[in-house]
């Protein structure tokens, strides 16, 4: 068995994105040094603002891309980090001037760029906790709007005291101004804090917190499912963005030499986030390209705008064309450039792509993987090895769900002893599902509780729940589907190594088992269906769970893949060494994959025992098997 | 007590507009859960309009009825360019793509038409008042508070009474399900579309009228108001709109005159903090639609 930390995994996770972290950064620098030689003063005007705006766009993308938790708000951070900078950095004699009555003795202060830089730092980070405790607060998750809104109040109001505050921010005329020839000279460190945040932003994609964070942006649900608590990776990824916004920020006052209210906001908002959605929000590769792209594509039309168009010697000069190109075109070109990226190509150019993906593949063409030995081959692995089991039955009491007037469950209960496969069977709309959406905190019952030992779990949140050890499936398939098959099963494994006492099922041979080891690098969302159905059931049992609740693992599969599907649940579920509660309508595939059977009609329980006890009994042949029976002679 | 009822008054005309503008965000979300970040561009659109025919030469008469239709025009036109082709995309998609709208409408009116202000004159009895008691009215609030109210009364009667309302308020409830029951999705957007645009263009009436001006930017701030309205209410519920329409107003009015003097300049500010406050709290706004996630 390899460990954990294999050289490999080292090699994936850390050696590989930081080499195309680097490389990333080389071509920007490069290309921007060539450029910058050729083209002179205005030309290197250019480039540096462009590697300044990149730092702050890799910082949006720390947060956006990894939570897709739109925010409106970065550049108000940015404010925050400018004004602060600027405060503090700016020369005393010159504040007199501008800012003489600061509050707290302000416009004495003298700090030197530095200083002041890790100052404004401090104080962003400390306004960034507030909003990501508000965000935590208001449940944001991917793409809801009351994040856009909380996150554009705080530009709005970061915006308004910059306008209105005239004592420490010199208010919207005159704002704060370095002495000329006082700013930032050379772009040495421009490029370090660049390799650095590059750097940064690929390792944080790449570790745990990351990921975590990446799984509740694919699926808030499933990922509380797997023991995650999205709060915490949403909260990472915004100190992270947040603290490299503001060097960014104080970086571009401290070049540009001033600072006023309308400099970091709408304006700045818009450049930005078309810079990140254009090239691909998820990828820090696409966001460094949207910035390259971007800024080209600004040059271009503000040229076109003010000399007319030229392009590599093609030029064309008429009237109509000068008519048309004229200030405010680039404007146009952003705006366009948004509305087409999310018409045409909403992820943007690149997606989910990141250049060091790419050498990780060419990499392993090379030296392929050894393939892991099966489970079974694999001396005990889950929980049973260092935790007692006996005693920890999965108790099920009287549970009560009401939808408005529908009650869904009427007092159903049931155990599930560890080791046993259970199944729960009744027609549609018996409560089946709520059943298993209540004992993993999704529906809150009404009446009744559930237990696992001696812990009761029935108001416990959702990733407590599976922390506890109940891990479920979905009846309509809920994968982590940017993350590839392997970060799907190794994501619930982190969860678990964490979270989940005992030694747990290697990853790569829950993988090989789930007959997915030929498409353990494939993304999820491109699995066919039968693959993503094994790949469910690999994540659920990686987190090793006390017991697996499978929602109709073999839905829309054909009677064939079905019996197989028996045979690898059991065994899966043998070698992690948990109980199993499968729901399905399918009576062969339950009767063959069940100890014991429960009968679940209009919420009740109306019969329980081996599957044999349960087909002869006369309510379950009236309530359920009679029509099915009568189906399947007719059919 | 005068105080209060003053700004009662000022506070519920101000508010009735956001309530129009609310509205017509609120119909859009619920048919096709875009949050529209352009619907401002019905009013920079419409003023516009009111600019050159008032140079024309024609009275707020005709002025009125026209900024109503340019405004349900817009809104189809900018259904039929952008956002049919985002229809059921992801929320961030449609978001971002409203906000492309919004930049690329403001960007073609400051550099094709005009990057200055444009002025016209108001309709002179805007500034009139009459005295009840010690509180003094502008008839213009009167008049947008009377003509909001009807409007509210139409619209309500539209969407009860007819089958056009009937099969936008199934839509906004599941979309889905409303299409499989024979609704056509494509007319129900549409149809959204074009009533936003009559609630903005009358919204749009009594904006331009109060303004006298409008420049390739005066879109901004009425759909600001208006998006926070239709978020306070609690999105893609109608009546959330209108309740977080005439809310902010009061708000705004009663901030205004109650803060003291030093700060009163960040009322906006304060209002957003409120807002942020607001969501923090219940985030799904005033009125909670529920939208159950199946499971």
């Amino acid at each position: 068995m390899k460990p954990p930390g294999s050289f490999a995994g080292v090699r994936r996770d850390v050696a590989f994105p930081m080499t195309g972290a680097a490389l990333l950064a080389a071509v920007l620098i490069v290309g921007g040094a060539v450029y910058s030689a050729a083209g002179g003063a205005t030309a290197d005007k250019l480039v540096t603002a462009m590697l300044i705006d990149a730092i702050m766009v890799v910082g949006l993308q720390i947060y956006i891309g990894n939570t897709g938790v739109f925010s409106f708000g970065h550049i108000g951070f940015a404010a925050v980090a400018g004004y602060t900078f600027a405060v503090l950095a700016i020369e005393p004699a010159r504040k007199s001037t501008v800012i003489r009555n600061a509050p707290w003795g302000l416009n004495e202060v003298h700090l030197s760029p530095v200083q002041a830089t890790a100052v404004a730092a401090l104080v962003t980070l400390v306004a960034a906790v507030v909003v990501g405790l508000g965000l935590a607060r208001s449940g944001a998750k991917s793409g809801s709007v009351s994040a856009a809104v909380i996150t554009l109040a705080l530009l709005f109001v970061t915006h308004e005291l910059a306008l209105n505050w005239t004592d420490l921010t010199g208010g919207d005329r005159a704002g704060l101004s370095f002495r000329i020839g006082n700013t930032l000279e050379g772009r040495t460190v421009i490029y370090v804090v660049l390799v650095a945040v590059i750097v940064m932003a690929r390792l944080f994609a790449q570790s745990r917190i990351g990921r975590l964070a990446q799984a509740a942006r694919e699926d808030n649900l499933a990922a509380r499912a797997m023991g995650v608590n999205p709060v915490a990776g949403q909260m990472a990824a915004l100190l992270l963005s947040v603290l490299v916004v503001a060097v960014a920020a104080s970086l571009r006052v401290y070049d540009i030499g001033n600072i006023t209210p309308k400099f970091f906001f709408f304006d700045y908002t818009l450049l930005t986030l078309v810079m990140l959605i254009v090239g691909g929000r998820n990828s820090v590769t696409g966001a460094l390209s949207g910035v390259v792209i971007i800024t080209a594509g600004r040059e271009l039309t503000r040229r076109f705008a003010s000399d007319g168009f030229e392009f590599f010697g093609v030029s064309l000069d008429a009237p109509v064309v000068d008519w048309l190109l004229r200030e405010g075109l680039t404007q146009i070109f952003l705006g366009a450039a948004m509305l087409g990226f999310m018409i045409l190509r909403a992820n943007g150019l690149l997606g989910d792509w990141e250049l060091d993906a790419w050498l990780w593949r060419r990499w392993r063409r090379r030296k392929p993987e050894e393939r892991p030995e099966p489970l079974a081959e694999i001396a005990p692995v889950g929980l049973h090895a260092e935790v007692d089991h006996e005693g920890a039955a999965l108790e099920v009491h009287d549970l009560d769900v009401d939808f408005g007037g529908f009650r869904a469950l009427d007092g159903a209960g049931l155990t599930v002893a560890p080791d046993e496969v259970v199944g729960l069977i009744g027609p549609n709309g018996a409560g089946k599902t709520t059943l298993i959406n209540v004992i993993t905190g999704v529906v809150a019952p009404s009446a009744g509780w559930f237990k696992v030992g001696e812990r009761e779990l029935t108001v416990a949140p959702s990733h407590d729940i599976a922390r506890a050890g109940l891990v479920r499936t979905f009846q309509n398939l809920r994968l982590f589907g940017a993350l590839t098959v392997r970060q799907n099963v190794e994501l619930a494994a982190r969860v678990a190594a964490q979270h989940r006492p005992g030694s747990h099922p290697p990853v790569d041979a829950l993988i090989a088992e789930a007959g997915l080891w030929d498409v353990r690098d494939r993304r999820a969302r491109e699995l066919d269906y039968g693959s993503a159905r094994r790949l469910e059931l690999a994540r659920a049992a990686a987190m090793a769970p006390a017991y697996l609740l499978l929602d109709e693992p073999t839905s829309g599969m054909s009677d064939a893949e079905s019996a197989e599907m028996i045979g690898r649940i059991r065994h899966m579920a043998a070698a992690v060494d948990a109980g199993v509660l499968v729901i399905d309508h399918d009576l062969n595939f339950i009767t063959g994959i069940s100890d014991r059977i429960y009968v679940l009609d209009q919420g009740q329980v109306i019969s329980a025992g081996t599957p044999d006890e349960v087909q002869a009994d006369p309510a379950v042949r009236s309530a359920y098997l009679g029509a099915e029976i009568d189906a399947q002679r007719r059919g | 007590m005068t105080e209060l009822a003053q700004n009662v008054i000022d506070g519920l005309g101000r508010g009735s507009i956001y309530a129009l503008l609310a509205l017509g965000i609120a119909v859009i979300f619920g048919v096709m859960h875009l949050l529209n970040f352009a619907h401002g561009e019905l009013i920079t659109v419409s003023g516009y309009v009111a600019y050159w025919v008032f140079s024309a030469g024609l009275s707020w008469y005709w002025i009125a009825p026209l900024v109503v239709l340019v405004s349900v025009g817009t809104a189809l036109a900018i259904e039929q360019v952008a956002f049919r082709w985002v229809r059921g995309a992801a929320d961030f998609t449609m978001l971002l793509t409203s906000f492309g709208v919004h930049f690329v409408v403001q960007a073609v009116f400051f550099m094709y038409v005009s990057a200055s202000v444009r002025n016209f004159d108001r309709p002179r009895w805007i500034t009139n008042t009459f005295d009840v008691g010690p509180v003094t009215i502008e008839v213009f609030d009167v008049v947008v508070i009377a003509v909001t109210a009807l409007t509210l009364a139409a619209t309500a009667a539209v969407l009860q009474r007819t089958m056009f309302g009937l099969s936008l308020r199934a839509a906004a409830e599941d979309f889905d399900a409303a299409r499989l029951m024979g609704v056509k999705s494509d007319r129900v957007i549409r149809g959204a579309f074009a009533l936003s645009g009559v609630l903005a263009g009358i919204a749009a009436i009594f904006w331009l009228m109060r303004a006298g001006q409008t420049t390739p930017s005066a879109g901004i701030t009425p759909m600001l108001k208006g998006v926070l309205a239709a978020l306070i209410g609690g999105l893609g519920s109608l009546r959330g709109a209108v309740l977080g329409g005439l809310l902010l107003g009061l708000a705004e009015v009663l901030l205004r005159s109650r803060l003291p003097d030093g700060i009163a300049g960040l009322t906006d500010g304060v209002v957003f903090v409120l807002i942020a406050l607001l969501f923090i709290f219940r985030p799904g706004g005033l009125i909670t639609v529920s939208r159950a996630e199946r499971v």
